[in-house]
């Protein structure tokens, strides 16, 4: 029977990421098991942009160190993975967001980020190829990005594998062997293996892994589409995001604009379908905002899906109830960009005891079983 | 043998009179209602555009789904000449590489 210290499920880019910081601490004794291909779940759909404005302080302490951590990429992993810190432009369409804006920027700035608030006038000047028509104020962040997410998936799995981390693709866990309220092991389509810890990284399946240890995940899925269009010369650095606008789009190195918006009458379930009506009320809606992209045809139209937590943040820890069974679930659309940040805090927490960079007690499961919490607004 | 489109699987070609478009400013002749390429080959121009590195490219698929033929016409970027019919005066350039952003400022 095969056996390891630390069994992971998932592997997208979170619990790739998760399994690379382990054998970089020390920790080599550890599999990752991914039921498809590597950043075939939520990972390898999403719009993989790397933002540290947020409204939550610990959010942009989290984002910040993960910034750091993409900064160094390439020469912690040898993978180039087309990581762009061409900013971040926050759009504000009412005088409330404006507002919420401002006083984000005050607590942002206090944590040493970088970020400036412009008027559209501003905006219009240094961007005329935007519509600033309606726009009542926007944020810019020069020190935010994006990255290309399959590249950054497999830059991890690599890494990982190289320190002699095993990887297991097509490989389904079907349940988790807990006695006592202790993980013994996983069963999975390709045999048993036995463990002492197990750790949740399934992504958009965090709550039906749960209930195979018995842990209530407070999260659920929605699907989230995006399109990409044919490419353009490279000439939009950023990436241009709206929350009450409830759009966000960026240029991909290639040229291509890939973009995406939610939608509020989304049922809760994984579903990987696409809609003609996203497409529609999508390429309107941005048609007005970036009038270039009225001569720029859809090529690809894609979903996944936003494993959304109660409080827009993510779960991260180890569950009290049941020894070794710990999670990193949860993220709301925003898993990506804090990947390597939640990795290296949650290896260094299980190695060390505690994360050595960051915090991220406050993400603790317990927070969401109080009646209140802070919601993060900064979402798409 | 002329090089002209006469049957296309997708797209209809009545035969009509001639208009004049411009191809990297030379007029050339062109039967009203055939796309750009039709134009194009039949007056001997082979090469649409460039890629970035220098590549010729040209007529492929013809029926809009490879983006091997992409000409710049009246400053737009990305026109597929096999599926866009000519117009007189229409005014088509060469495409290297990827197209630049073009927009009309809304009123």
């Amino acid at each position: 029977m095969k056996s390891y210290k630390i069994c992971i499920i998932g592997g997208g880019i979170i619990g790739s990421s998760i399994a690379y910081h382990l054998a970089k601490f020390g920790e080599k004794n550890v599999a990752v098991f991914e039921k498809s291909y590597i950043s075939s779940g939520s990972t390898g759909r999403c719009g993989g942009g790397i933002r540290q404005q947020w409204s939550a302080r610990m959010n942009v302490r989290l984002a910040m160190r993960s910034v750091k951590l993409f900064e160094r990429f390439k020469e912690d992993t040898g993978f180039d993975i087309e990581y762009k810190q061409g900013g971040y432009l926050l759009m504000a369409y009412s005088e409330d967001e404006a507002a919420r804006f401002e006083k984000n920027v005050k607590m942002q700035k206090e944590e040493g980020l970088e970020v400036e608030i412009l008027s559209p006038k501003m905006v219009k000047e240094r961007y005329p190829y935007i519509n600033t028509e309606r726009l009542v104020l926007a944020t810019f962040g020069p020190t935010d990005g994006h990255a290309n997410p399959h590249l950054a998936n497999f830059g991890y799995i690599f890494a990982a594998k190289k320190l002699g981390v095993d990887v297991y693709t097509h490989t389904e866990v079907e349940d988790i062997d807990v006695v006592n309220k202790k993980i013994m092991g996983i069963n999975t389509t390709a045999g048993y293996f036995k463990c002492d810890v197990v750790i949740n990284a399934a992504g958009g399946w965090s709550g039906e892994i749960g209930k195979m240890a018995g842990v209530d995940i407070p999260t659920t899925s929605y699907r989230h589409q995006i399109f990409v269009t044919e490419a353009l010369e490279s000439f939009f650095p950023f990436m241009a995001i709206s929350f009450d606008g409830n759009f966000y789009m960026r240029q991909t190195k290639h040229g291509q604009f890939i973009m995406g918006m939610g939608d509020p009458d989304e049922k809760p379930g994984i579903n990987r379908d696409v809609s003609f009506r996203f497409e529609r009320e999508m390429a309107e809606k941005m048609v007005k905002i970036f009038p270039f992209l009225e001569n720029t045809r859809i090529i690809r139209h894609w979903a996944g899906c936003y494993n959304m937590s109660p409080d827009a943040q993510p779960i991260i820890g180890c569950s009290k109830d049941v020894e070794g069974f710990c999670y990193a679930v949860g993220f709301s659309g925003h898993g990506f960009m804090l990947a390597p940040a939640v990795g290296e805090a949650l290896a260094q927490k299980l190695i060390f005891g505690r994360p050595k960079e960051v915090e991220i007690d406050f993400l603790d499961i317990d927070r969401l079983k109080g009646k209140s919490f802070e919601v993060e607004g900064n979402v798409v | 043998m002329e090089r002209r489109i006469k049957n296309h699987p997708i797209l209809d070609f009545e035969e009509k009179g001639y208009v004049t478009i411009y191809f990297e400013g030379i007029p050339i002749k062109a039967k009203e209602n055939e796309t750009i390429a039709s134009a194009l080959i039949a007056n001997g121009f082979d090469i649409f555009g460039f890629t970035e590195k220098g590549r010729p490219r040209g007529f492929f698929c013809a029926i809009g789904k490879c983006s091997s033929c992409l000409v710049v016409v009246d400053g737009v970027p990305n026109v597929r000449a096999c599926m866009t019919k000519v117009r007189d005066g229409m005014k088509v350039e060469r495409q290297v590489g990827r197209g630049k952003p073009t927009w009309t400022e809304p009123e």
